[in-house]
């Protein structure tokens, strides 16, 4: 009814998700570098491209991210929802960051990852996307509708235990297995950082259900 | 019309302070532009003033018989009462400091209504409590309607704008009703001007203050209530406006700082914590018994040195 008084709120809305849906196609394009290449045993001609894609999609996200920033700066919504969506946008933020940094890992440090970890890593990296699939969803019902925003934050978390468990499991096998010590450093750390996707699906969704619940009265 | 300037002054000093308590958290926490606050909220001090403000008059002016010398005595006695407690940083009531003032001229022309003052005190008492209790069951019911309407982050950010500047008028509203007896009273009383006058120059001189020196005391007082979540700080306004619209249709002056006082406290009760601090409260309780007995000390004080005569020794 009154919508006329707050463009500024309206534009920030659309800007939110655009934001969401960049994010999906930096998480695909990170997906398909993986798939071209990490499991495929190899480097191959199409991870390069991947990687540019994932970068451009990433810095468009920085993009809007700045633009929703400039237009909170310039007073729309009430302090309290302003300081809570920066917040949560800064938070978010740095899961594009990490696809980014997992991706130049490995086409700077020239990883190879050994074939009996490669079932692993594809479950780690399968439910640490689902992760980011349900954080999407969880913020789209927070700014869209107020529903299920719990029972997505319980999701989110029992993937996160799983993801938890697949990373100690993968760590345990290259310190077990006879890779040489440099390399199993490599790979270890490249893990960790896998493993921090869910981390910080994790946490972004706790947030998200405490910016809801710090609007019921 | 000159001696009407005392009144005209404490109008302003009304404006000033006052409006801080109906739109300082808007103002405050940026929800609201200040201009666009003081343009409604004088507005609407205006329309409350002259639509609604003669029953206050009408109180205040039976409360003792007051010539037009009387008047302005008790208007300044009342404008150096609320300077010398806003200078020791006590939360001042203008309406208490009028009433008390008009006691003074009361006591000297030993002529007082004691019925009409018995139900000003009355409602000074009932000021506070009433907002706070207000605040609670607005808080419960107004609560549970904004759970069921299960309202995303940018609808609920909207609604909560919108209502605080439909509250913040309203609350303005109440106060141009409730409060321009403090201003103008004593000159009908003085039979000076009528009572659609008094409420109208009234009204004026209250806008007069919040347009031109509100800003300030906006920003700082308001952000007092800013650590209430905006919900909060929306059902305090509304407790504050609907307890002073009581008091207007009582016809009683009353203090819309002890009102926001009230709300907050009754926001407190819900959330079980302290939204006012002792410090605070003792402040209010001794500025409840100072601004009266002050400015009845400074009426008669006043009336006294003028009526002074030099006689020449021989």
């Amino acid at each position: 009814m009154f919508k006329f008084l707050f463009k500024k709120e309206q534009h920030v809305q659309k800007l939110i998700f655009e934001y969401l849906d960049t994010m999906k196609l930096c998480q695909d394009s990170f997906l398909k570098a993986l798939q071209s290449c990490l499991f495929n045993g190899a480097l191959c001609e199409n991870f390069d491209f991947f990687i540019k894609q994932t970068h451009k999609f990433e810095s468009k996200a920085d993009d809007i991210n700045d633009e929703i920033n400039n237009l909170m700066y310039g007073k729309a919504l009430i302090p309290d929802s302003r300081g809570d969506i920066l917040g949560l946008l800064g938070a978010m933020d740095e899961i594009p960051d990490l696809f980014e940094r997992i991706l130049y890992m490995i086409q700077t440090q020239r990883l190879i990852v050994p074939e009996f970890l490669i079932e692993d890593i594809r479950d780690l990296i399968r439910i640490s996307l689902e992760c980011c699939d349900l954080l999407a969803r969880q913020a789209t019902a927070l700014f869209e509708k107020t529903e299920g925003i719990r029972a997505l934050l319980n999701t989110i978390d029992t993937n996160e235990s799983h993801c938890d468990h697949i990373e100690r499991r993968i760590i345990t096998k290259i310190f077990e297995s006879d890779m040489n010590p440099l390399q199993k450093l490599q790979i270890k750390d490249l893990i960790v950082e896998m493993g921090d996707i869910s981390d910080e699906a994790d946490r972004v969704s706790r947030r998200i259900n405490i910016i809801s619940m710090k609007r019921r009265v | 019309m000159f001696s009407l300037l005392g009144g005209v002054f404490l109008g302003w000093s009304l404006g000033a302070n006052d409006a801080s308590n109906v739109f300082g958290t808007a103002v405050s926490s940026k929800m609201v532009k200040f201009w666009t606050a003081a343009f409604l909220a004088s507005a609407f001090v205006i329309i409350g003033a002259v639509l609604s403000g003669q029953a206050g008059i009408e109180t205040l002016k039976g409360l003792t018989s007051i010539d037009l010398e009387q008047a302005v005595i008790s208007s300044v006695a009342a404008a150096i009462t609320v300077t010398i407690m806003t200078l020791l940083g006590l939360p001042v009531s203008t309406s208490q400091a009028v009433v008390g003032s008009i006691l003074g001229i009361g006591i000297m022309n030993n002529q007082l209504n004691l019925a009409g003052l018995g139900k000003v005190v009355a409602c000074w008492i009932g000021t506070p409590i009433g907002a706070a209790i207000l605040s609670v069951l607005l808080y419960y019911v107004l609560g549970k309607l904004y759970n069921r309407a299960g309202l995303n982050l940018f609808e609920s950010d909207a609604l909560i704008r919108i209502l605080m500047i439909i509250a913040g008028s309203y609350g303005a509203y109440v106060l141009g009703a409730n409060n321009v007896a403090n201003v103008t009273a004593v000159f009908v009383g003085a039979g000076l001007i009528s009572v659609f006058y008094a409420a109208l120059i009234g009204g004026l001189s209250i806008a007069l203050g919040i347009l031109t020196f509100s800003k300030p005391v906006m920003e700082t007082v308001g952000k007092k209530l800013v650590r209430l979540d905006p919900f909060s700080a929306l059902i305090v306004v509304l407790a504050l406006a609907l307890t002073v619209h009581f008091y207007t249709l009582v016809g009683v002056p009353v203090s819309t700082s002890q009102a926001v006082v009230g709300g907050v406290l009754g926001i407190g009760i819900i959330k079980g914590v302290n939204t006012v601090s002792r410090q605070t409260l003792r402040n209010i309780l001794l500025a409840w018994f100072l601004t009266p007995v002050v400015a009845c000390f400074f009426s008669i004080t006043i009336n006294f040195i003028i009526h002074l005569h030099y006689i020449p020794y021989h």
